[in-house]
């Protein structure tokens, strides 16, 4: 365990370890394209050079190893101006087109030459011209001009997804990423090359022209699209969510998460979700209302037939919510009928190696963990049985969030239309349940609408049994409800609910002396809209 | 004076063919070798001195040292990418003399415990190469090459691989990632080739002539070879001289032999009524003499790089005062740019910067800041990079611009060459 001097820090790294990794353990800023600590170490972008005592020429810290008593330094004049150079070195035939690049705002370049740049530009000569706007593959576009050759791309195909598509071609400043002919970029783990891209080189065709990134928030979650749980970053907006990028976690997903996982974000957003209570009552029209309120009108039905009352679950909420959600209706009601709906039952095992897993929810270990606690022995047989000799009256189903793994659905909801009241709770919009369609038979429907997974927080138990726990990122449909909610309310107690008044962006009269300005801005303000590619 | 040590017999045709080269001594030292312990060959190659001829001029005998002590596979690589401009002598050796060439390979493979080597030529050598696999040919035939070889209980396998005649597979790691079949690009160091080289074994890359010279240090021993050359620079050196002299060609001298006589006795002196103005003595990437150096200078590593240039790889070019020396640095920028490989961002954007800032220049469009520019750049590029092909772009323009200014202001001013005196434009359209 050798210890070393990191800009006047001491720390202590493992064998072997480079000073990139000290840099990063003492927590001091190092400068950095082409490293990347889940990949090899290519050492070609030259930028992470630093001075080493006793060493007359300074040294890249991705390739150097430490050893004991090194003292490293990047304070150093001449580390400085050699970095500057360098920069300068990547700068002179980049576009420099960051007022319509995606990148800009989270630029690799754009942050280290605000850190050591800042300087007249001295290049005079014509730029290299390079290939604009080439397709990739189904998920990425590429812009030559901006890539600085890094090579985390390629490295990243080569060593993660192991699928060679990308490659660089050409010598020299012709050099140009591309795929390799007859291959084009696809595969499950596409879209991480977007992620490691430093510049806009390489831009997502789901994300491209959508936002600004300086009008995103974002916040860490967990992935609710297989039992692997990759640690997300979401990033939202008063629109709603705009995408999903993984966060390290060794235990979990490393650095990276694949392309499905990407698209979670979507089920999320407003047009995919239901957004007020709806019952339709014998046939007769729909009438909308806030959930709440649903809720708490079931609370009679469900005591009222509590002993032909059976629960359906999915595994895509959280363990505090089964808990809750099962405590709750045992103990009010003595309802112990309650069933996992699994959709995947063949594919559970499934695992391609790197992260995606057959079983396409989060949760489905904690749900059987609940089960367990609470004693309930069921199997989907009996359901099916009791529903044929209609032995159960209403059915509480707590549907799925990401409808797209839910290929069943269809001969479920013919299943469960054999009761006589379907309770459907669920984030994500089910057309069948309020269209005419004729899927969904049941004499009386009720939806009430949850909240998705960024609105709330709780555990996912992943597939090796490990508990994560999130927190909630934001809030997209106010009124919503979790199932812990639901619970409460039908067992007829109290909950203070969001208020369905929205609040006047604007009163009058309550104007105040500062706030003409606002206004006059107002009329100006930047009109998010979603535009296709 | 030109001793005829490695090239005594290279003026005989049949010293190309394995009958020929038997009758001049060929492979009586290979028997000598093979009875020798491998250390003691490896001992008498430190021992005698041998320093790289292909342009680092590194102790052969330490680089053989630095294999790791074990039975894992290894490989002898011959590098015969002779890519460095101006220099042409691993061409004469393999075309002359293959047989000698592969006898060296034997023995010091033999000495570093290699089953396996590689002679890499460049792509461009078509004719060494016909000649070096008939030779090869020849060697298995006659029980030089292959299994058991003179009942001494060593096999042994050569191969001749065909480059495509990139600069860059010159340089070493760059040779391995093109003899692995990847792309030739150099490889970060560390791990050094002799710990990790071809196929992550540990390999040895060595020049044609550093391998052919093996030979005669069996033959005469330590001191034997030691008998020319200086203390330092031991033996004699093939110099690859071109230019402006009456007689180029590649001469033998000992090392340490003063570089104004090779040009006035071995080239015949400038021509008529020209004056000698500068020399790069060793290939294009080593910096520039001006005439007075040139008369100071020796060739021999010391000297040299008191100079502040380097021997290199040999190649001494003539330049005299009819030349233009902006010109010279436009042909060497527009080389450098065509053959970076590409990988390290200094050198790929560099040598672009630096091609397109001397062809500014050359076409009229100059800015004298641009003279500054040129120095700043090169110098930012120097030892910033994994290969050496980033410092070999950057020394020619550092030594260029600050010897010879006057001829780079004066173009900038005039837009056209102080010694030319026509238009670049004029002349290449």
């Amino acid at each position: 365990m050798p210890k070393c001097t990191i800009n006047g820090k001491e720390v202590e790294v493992k064998d072997g370890q480079t000073i990139m990794e000290a840099f990063k353990k003492a927590d001091e800023p190092i400068a950095h394209y082409c490293y990347h600590p889940g990949l090899s170490v290519a050492g070609v972008c030259r930028l992470c050079i630093c001075d080493i005592e006793g060493n007359p020429r300074p040294q890249i810290a991705c390739n150097t190893t430490v050893t004991e008593g090194m003292k490293v330094s990047t304070k150093s004049d001449k580390v400085k101006e050699g970095v500057k150079w360098v920069l300068d070195f990547h700068l002179i035939n980049h576009p420099l087109d960051c007022p319509i690049c995606d990148q800009a705002g989270e630029c690799g370049l754009q942050e280290q030459y605000m850190a050591f740049g800042k300087y007249e530009p001295e290049m005079a000569e014509k730029k290299v011209k390079k290939h604009k706007v080439v397709d990739l593959g189904p998920t990425v576009v590429l812009d030559s001009e901006r890539c600085i050759l890094c090579s985390r791309c390629v490295r990243f195909t080569e060593e993660v997804s192991k699928t060679n598509e990308l490659g660089i071609f050409n010598r020299g400043d012709r050099s140009e990423i591309g795929c390799v002919e007859g291959k084009s970029l696809d595969n499950k783990y596409s879209l991480n090359t977007v992620d490691i891209c430093p510049v806009g080189a390489l831009t997502s065709k789901d994300f491209r022209f959508k936002q600004r990134v300086w009008y995103l928030k974002d916040s860490d979650t967990v992935c609710n699209g297989c039992s692997t749980g990759c640690n997300v970053k979401v990033y939202f907006n008063k629109e709603g969510m705009f995408r999903v990028k993984p966060v390290h976690n060794e235990q979990v997903n490393g650095y990276w998460m694949c392309d499905e996982g990407r698209n979670i974000y979507q089920f999320a957003n407003k047009e995919n979700r239901f957004e007020k209570g709806i019952k339709k009552l014998g046939g007769a029209s729909l009438e909308t209302m806030l959930p709440g309120a649903l809720a708490k009108e079931l609370h009679q039905l469900v005591k009222s037939g509590k002993d032909q009352t059976a629960v359906v679950l999915t595994g895509q909420y959280t363990s505090e919510e089964y808990d809750s959600f099962i405590g709750t209706l045992s103990k009010e009601f003595g309802i112990k009928k309650v069933y996992h709906w699994n959709q995947n039952e063949k594919q559970m095992g499934d695992f391609d190696g790197l992260l995606i897993r057959g079983d396409k929810n989060p949760n489905t270990k904690g749900l059987l963990k609940v089960f367990e606690k609470h004693q309930i022995k069921t199997e989907w047989q009996d359901l099916e049985k009791s529903l044929e000799s209609k032995s159960i009256k209403n059915l509480i189903v707590a549907g799925p969030e990401n409808l797209s793994v839910f290929a069943d659905m269809d001969s479920k909801l013919a299943l469960f239309s054999k009761a006589e009241n379907l309770i459907w709770l669920g984030a994500a919009k089910v057309e069948a349940l309020t269209s005419d369609s004729g899927k969904v038979k049941n004499k009386n429907i009720f939806v009430i609408p949850l909240k998705s997974f960024v609105e709330k927080e709780g555990t996912f138990v992943n597939h090796s049994g490990l508990e994560q726990k999130f927190k909630k990122a934001t809030t997209i449909l106010h009124e919503t409800l979790t199932l812990t909610e639901v619970a409460i309310l039908f067992a007829g107690k109290n909950l203070t609910l969001p208020s369905a008044v929205e609040k006047p962006a604007f009163v009058e009269s309550q104007r105040r002396s500062d706030q003409v300005q606002l206004e006059h801005r107002k009329k100006n303000e930047f009109v998010f809209k979603r535009g296709t590619l | 004076m030109e001793v005829k040590y490695l090239t005594e017999f290279y003026h005989l045709d049949e010293f190309r063919f394995l009958d020929g080269y038997k009758k001049h001594g060929g492979y009586v030292q290979l028997d000598k070798a093979l009875k020798m312990q491998p250390q003691q060959i490896i001992d008498e190659v430190k021992a005698s001195g041998l320093r790289g001829r292909g342009g680092a001029g590194f102790s052969t005998g330490m680089k053989w040292s630095f294999l790791p002590k074990n039975n894992e596979p290894r490989y002898l690589v011959c590098n015969a990418d002779e890519g460095e401009p101006g220099t042409f002598k691993d061409r004469l050796m393999m075309e002359r003399a293959p047989h000698q060439l592969i006898e060296g390979m034997i023995i010091s493979s033999f000495a570093v415990g290699s089953k396996k080597s590689y002679i890499y030529v460049r792509g461009e050598y078509d004719f060494p190469i016909k000649v070096l696999e008939q030779a090869i040919e020849e060697a298995y035939k006659a029980g030089y090459l292959g299994k058991n070889i003179l009942g001494s209980g060593f096999d042994h396998d050569m191969d001749v691989y065909r480059g495509a005649g990139a600069y860059i597979c010159g340089e070493e790691t760059g040779l391995i990632s093109s003899l692995e079949g990847s792309k030739g690009q150099p490889k970060l160091k560390p791990p050094f080739p002799a710990v990790q080289g071809y196929l992550r074994k540990p390999t040895i890359v060595n020049n044609v002539e550093t391998l052919a010279a093996v030979k005669y240090i069996i033959r005469d021993g330590a001191q034997g070879y030691r008998k020319y050359g200086t203390e330092k620079a031991a033996g004699t050196k093939l110099f690859s001289l071109s230019g402006n002299v009456k007689t180029p060609g590649n001469y033998e001298v000992p090392l340490g032999y003063p570089l104004m006589d090779l040009i006035m006795k071995e080239g015949g002196g400038m021509k008529p009524g020209r004056k000698l103005k500068a020399v790069i003595p060793g290939g294009s990437s080593a910096p520039v003499l001006t005439a007075e150096e040139v008369a100071k200078a020796t060739l021999d590593y010391e000297c040299l790089a008191g100079l502040g240039t380097m021997l290199g790889s040999g190649a001494v070019i003539v330049i005299d005062d009819s030349q233009c020396m902006v010109d010279m640095l436009g042909v060497l920028m527009h080389f450098y740019h065509h053959e970076s490989c590409g990988q390290c961002t200094p050198c790929r954007e560099g040598t672009g910067w630096l091609n397109k800032i001397v062809h500014s220049i050359l076409e009229g469009r100059g800015r004298l800041q641009d003279i500054d520019l040129l120095i700043k750049v090169a110098d930012n590029m120097k030892g910033r990079t994994i290969c050496a092909l980033s410092d070999a772009a950057a020394l020619p323009v550092l030594s260029f611009v600050s010897k010879f200014r006057d001829e780079f202001e004066f173009y900038v001013r005039e837009g056209r060459s102080k010694v030319r005196g026509n238009f670049y434009a004029q002349m290449h359209h």
